[in-house]
């Protein structure tokens, strides 16, 4: 299930990689360009290719070239609707969610049998069972998230007043800092509640949504030592394997070809144990919910 | 007392008087010398000043007029010349209220006579002028009629009463809190040139030019305050009011700034930058910055050490740095032996912060401090220069700084991203190259943008290129010298191609004009690489078959390079030309028609050629075309994709959050 997950996710991502790689080669040509990106970074075609770049090309800087991509992407999550992202990657990342809103239903049901034997079919069909419900509580998780989003512009409001009278920019800094903190934690905290929603829904075959999320909400508070702590857990153990990723990454020259391979087999990894934690979280919290129910 | 005793007391009686004296003697004719007693009123936020002006008539023109600027008239209100060129100023002073608004009064102004005459009150002659636009709520340059006129050599000494009405920062100056950061705060003489008085208004984009003089000042604030400005700190004493007033000195200088908060800390050294030259350098830093200490001090000093190489010893014997206050706005900036830096309190080494700005507003120092160009009309003869100075300075001490990115304020650098000197301005000019020419008086500019990309950028580079042109060895030669013989005068364009054309042996005006006095870009390519097997003959020639390919021992490659200028700036430029075997040709094109072939006939295939393969167009707005392989590395976008490809992945991944 893990592989189908990683697959839908390289596939969904190569539909916009290949126009990328078609605009690197054309603006690195036959330029001896292409030889210092090889052996490092060639600052001065990433400027030239930067201003006259357009759509996703914007999105290709020195910073996503190694630890940049990850602290890249959680800048974009926490400053979702400020950061300029290009409106095709928003539309892809908007795709995505559907996809994936619609592949969680799989992902529970095979979760919750006994013995969880994974076939295709019986993926889809589930999938399929619980479309529209997942759907709807997806509109119902929005709803909150655009309200954190609203509370995050109210924050940062509050964060400017301050720094308009501040003496020096330590105090801003830090509660700016605490204020993204916190906004991500009440993202990762509505995302949680959703999960409980979802396996109820399908531990369940709950149809009332909205009855749904009040009772996941109910759920997480009645036991919000347990499903805090599971979910921090695992997030602990998505922030390891980062780190190991980005110092691997870090640690390996990619000037050959074989190099490259192993990076890319490397960054694949990644993406998989990614995918693969958050199925390990779907399976956690399904089994805390029931011994808990 | 013993003879040789004596001898020896004196001795060092008249050593001690000497260096006193000596320190004062100036460097230059002093133009304009203002002896200047102020009050600051931290209550009202007001300066209230007594200047005295001895100015000299240093020209062949008599004149019956003395022209000021009063630049803080420009913060008054939003009818200035200033705010209504800025419209970030404008956005600025939307928000301000009443008591935020600057200005500088005269009270009273009157031409001192001698001790047998009263003097005169200059007032009822008074004007405000609007030289540069007409606009009638610009009070930024007055002027007053003389009762006769001051001849050639001639001196006129005039005491003016003022009150200065400090506003909430602006431009580089203003009140923030109990942080104070004085400049242009007094009424400040123009400049009289070929019988015509030079005092433009203030603009949005223009800074300062006036005459080269003493300053004799003695600022009194609240006790408690510490304060830093231009020139040396010769004592104060304490008053009764529980204030304290401060003496300061500099000569041959034209402008003076200060600085005073209660929260400022202080640091001396004394920094010997060529053995026997020894300059006091003051640090004054913010609280929260106490940590960069070390490395405010070093960028100072690497700024003295190398700018004292590069273009004549630093002459002065003091250096003060000012670390800005936050919201002081007063980062940034440049006035005679002071100038304040900017950091952020958390940096890394590699990130030239403060390094970068502390090391060009110190260059400015020289280019502007004893360089006196008129910011006005050649803004690019200054922050082109010190832009140049700048990265030389920076990439000597330091080496090439590395990218770095904030995330949630947090700078994080990248190792493996160096910044190439190469590098510095060259987008900004890809940007704006046709927008405007380089020489320009700086309000005439399209946008800001354009001001900047030109003044800073442009000339930079135009500078790099010329160095790389003229090599190295001569244009150090050449730099040094123009810098020199122009400290404490006012030069123009003219003057430093003069300089240019004495040390290149020939008039480069083909080269400067094309660059200070054009608007294209700069841009050469290697369009195409071929190699072609010679045709052999074979078929029937005159009845006789022929089929010399089958006979031939050796192959000729007939190779050929096309380079083409893609922009409109000839210089002329090398090409490189590698074959296969490892033999390396460097072709020279004079780059005044379009394009131009080379063609060889050789045992090799040409695998590479580049245009400029030294770098020495530094103006090139595009690099990668300078080069082409036959063979091109596909290696490259498919690195650069992969990478590119889990950013991707990874942001889609974090964004089901927002799903399931």
């Amino acid at each position: 299930m893990v592989i189908l997950l990683f697959v839908f996710n390289l596939l969904f991502s190569l539909i916009l990689a290949v126009p990328m790689y078609t605009s690197l080669e054309e603006s690195i040509g036959r330029s001896e360009v292409g030889d210092r990106m090889v052996e490092g970074f060639d600052y001065i075609w990433w400027e030239e290719f930067r201003d006259q770049s357009r759509g996703i090309e914007t999105t290709f800087s020195p910073s996503i070239l190694g630890k940049g991509a990850v602290l890249d992407n959680f800048v974009h999550l926490i400053h979702f609707g400020e950061t300029s992202l290009p409106r095709v990657i928003l539309v892809f990342g908007a795709l995505y969610i559907l996809l994936h809103t619609f592949l969680s239903g799989g992902i529970i049901s095979v979760l919750s049998k006994d013995s969880p034997l994974f076939s295709i079919k019986g993926f889809f069909s589930a999938a399929g069972k619980f479309a529209s419900r997942f759907f709807l509580l997806m509109i119902l998780s929005w709803i909150l998230f655009f309200s954190v989003i609203a509370f995050r512009y109210f924050l940062y409001t509050l964060v400017n007043n301050v720094s308009d009278t501040a003496r020096s920019e330590i105090i801003p800094f830090y509660l700016s800092l605490i204020s993204s903190i916190f906004v991500y934690v009440l993202f990762l905290f509505i995302q949680m509640v959703f999960d409980y929603a979802r396996i109820k829904t399908v531990f369940e075959d709950s149809r009332n949504v909205l009855q749904t999320t009040k009772d996941a909400f109910v759920f997480v508070f009645k036991n919000i030592g347990s499903t805090m702590g599971l979910f921090y857990l695992l997030l602990l153990t998505n922030l390891a394997l980062t780190i190991v990723y980005i110092i691997l990454k870090e640690i390996i020259p990619q000037s050959s070809a074989v190099c490259i391979a192993v990076v890319f087999v490397i960054q694949q990894m990644f993406i998989c144990s990614f995918i693969w934690i958050r199925c390990w979280l779907y399976s956690s919290q399904l089994e805390l919910y029931k011994y808990l129910k | 007392m013993n003879k040789k005793l004596w001898v020896w007391t004196l001795t060092i009686i008249l050593s001690g008087s000497l260096y006193l004296h000596a320190a004062d003697v100036p460097f230059c004719k002093q133009i304009a010398n203002y002896s200047i007693d102020i009050l600051l009123d931290t209550q009202q936020r007001v300066i209230f000043g007594e200047e005295l002006v001895t100015w000299t008539n240093d020209t062949a023109y008599a004149t019956d007029e003395l022209w000021f600027h009063l630049y803080w008239n420009a913060f008054q209100n939003n009818m200035s010349t200033y705010l209504t060129e800025s419209s970030r100023g404008r956005s600025r002073t939307a928000r301000f209220e009443r008591d935020d608004w600057g200005y500088c009064r005269i009270e009273k102004i009157d031409l001192v006579q001698d001790e047998n005459f009263e003097d005169i009150d200059l007032k009822p002659d008074m004007e405000f002028r609007s030289p540069d636009d007409g606009n009638p709520f610009d009070r930024t340059v007055f002027m007053v009629n003389l009762p006769q006129e001051i001849q050639p050599g001639q001196s006129i000494t005039v005491r003016i009463f003022f009150k200065s009405k400090v506003p909430r920062p602006i431009s580089r100056t203003g009140v923030y809190k109990d942080n104070y950061f004085i400049a242009q705060w007094f009424p400040k003489m123009g400049v009289f040139q070929n019988g015509q008085w030079n005092c433009h208004q203030y603009h949005a984009s223009s800074e300062y030019f006036a005459d080269y003089g003493t300053y004799d000042v003695r600022i009194t604030v609240p006790s408690q305050f510490v304060i830093g400005a231009t020139g040396e700190h010769r004592g104060q004493t304490a008053n009764e009011d529980r204030t304290i007033t401060h003496f300061f000195y500099q000569h041959s200088v034209h402008d003076f700034a200060w600085t005073a908060s209660p929260r400022l800390l202080e640091y001396k050294e004394d920094y010997e930058f060529i053995p026997g030259k020894t300059t006091e350098i003051t640090l004054l830093l913010q609280p929260e910055h106490k940590k960069l200490k070390d490395r405010y001090m070093n960028a100072v000093k690497n700024a003295i050490k190398y700018s004292s190489i590069f273009y004549g010893d630093y002459p002065y014997t003091t250096a003060t740095c000012v670390d800005p206050g936050y919201n002081s706005r007063s980062g940034g900036m440049e006035y005679p032996t002071f100038f304040t830096g900017g950091a952020y309190f958390l940096t890394r080494r590699g990130i030239p912060s403060p390094e970068g700005v502390t090391i060009h507003e110190f260059g400015h120092g020289y280019f502007y401090g004893l360089v006196g160009n008129n910011e006005f009309e050649n803004p690019w003869m200054d922050e082109g220069f010190t832009s140049f100075l700048d990265t030389e300075v920076y990439y000597a001490a330091y080496g090439e700084p590395v990218f770095s990115k904030s995330y949630f304020g947090i700078p994080v650098t990248f190792k493996g991203v160096k910044i190439p000197i190469e590098s510095d301005g060259i987008s900004r000019h890809r940007q704006t190259y046709n927008m405007d020419q380089l020489q320009r008086y700086s309000w005439e500019f399209m946008e800001d943008e354009s001001y900047g990309a030109n003044s800073y950028s442009k000339a930079e580079l135009m500078l790099r290129t010329l160095k790389r042109f003229l090599g190295k060895d001569l244009f150090a030669a050449m730099i040094k010298d123009y810098s020199m013989r122009w400290w404490f005068k006012h030069p123009k364009p003219k003057d430093f191609y003069d300089v240019v054309n004495e040390y290149a042996g020939e008039d480069m005006s083909w080269f400067l004009d094309q660059l200070v006095y054009g608007s294209e870009k700069l841009d050469y390519a290697i369009s195409d690489i071929s190699n072609t097997r010679p045709t052999h003959p074979k078929g029937l020639f005159d009845g006789e078959y022929r089929d010399n390919g089958k006979n031939s021992k050796q192959d000729i490659f007939e190779s050929e390079v096309l380079v083409r200028r893609l922009g409109e700036v000839k210089i002329p430029v090398e090409v490189q030309i590698v074959f296969k075997n490892g033999e390396t040709i460097v072709e020279n094109w004079d780059g005044l028609y379009r394009w131009k072939k080379f063609k060889f006939n050789r045992p090799s295939p040409i695998v590479k050629a580049v245009v400029d393969p030294e770098y020495k167009l530094v103006l090139d707005i595009n690099r990668t075309n300078n080069s082409r392989k036959v063979k091109p590395n596909r290696l490259a976008p498919l690195k650069d994709v992969s990478s590119w490809l889990l950013w991707l992945q990874h942001f889609l991944e974090l964004f089901t959050l927002f799903g399931g």
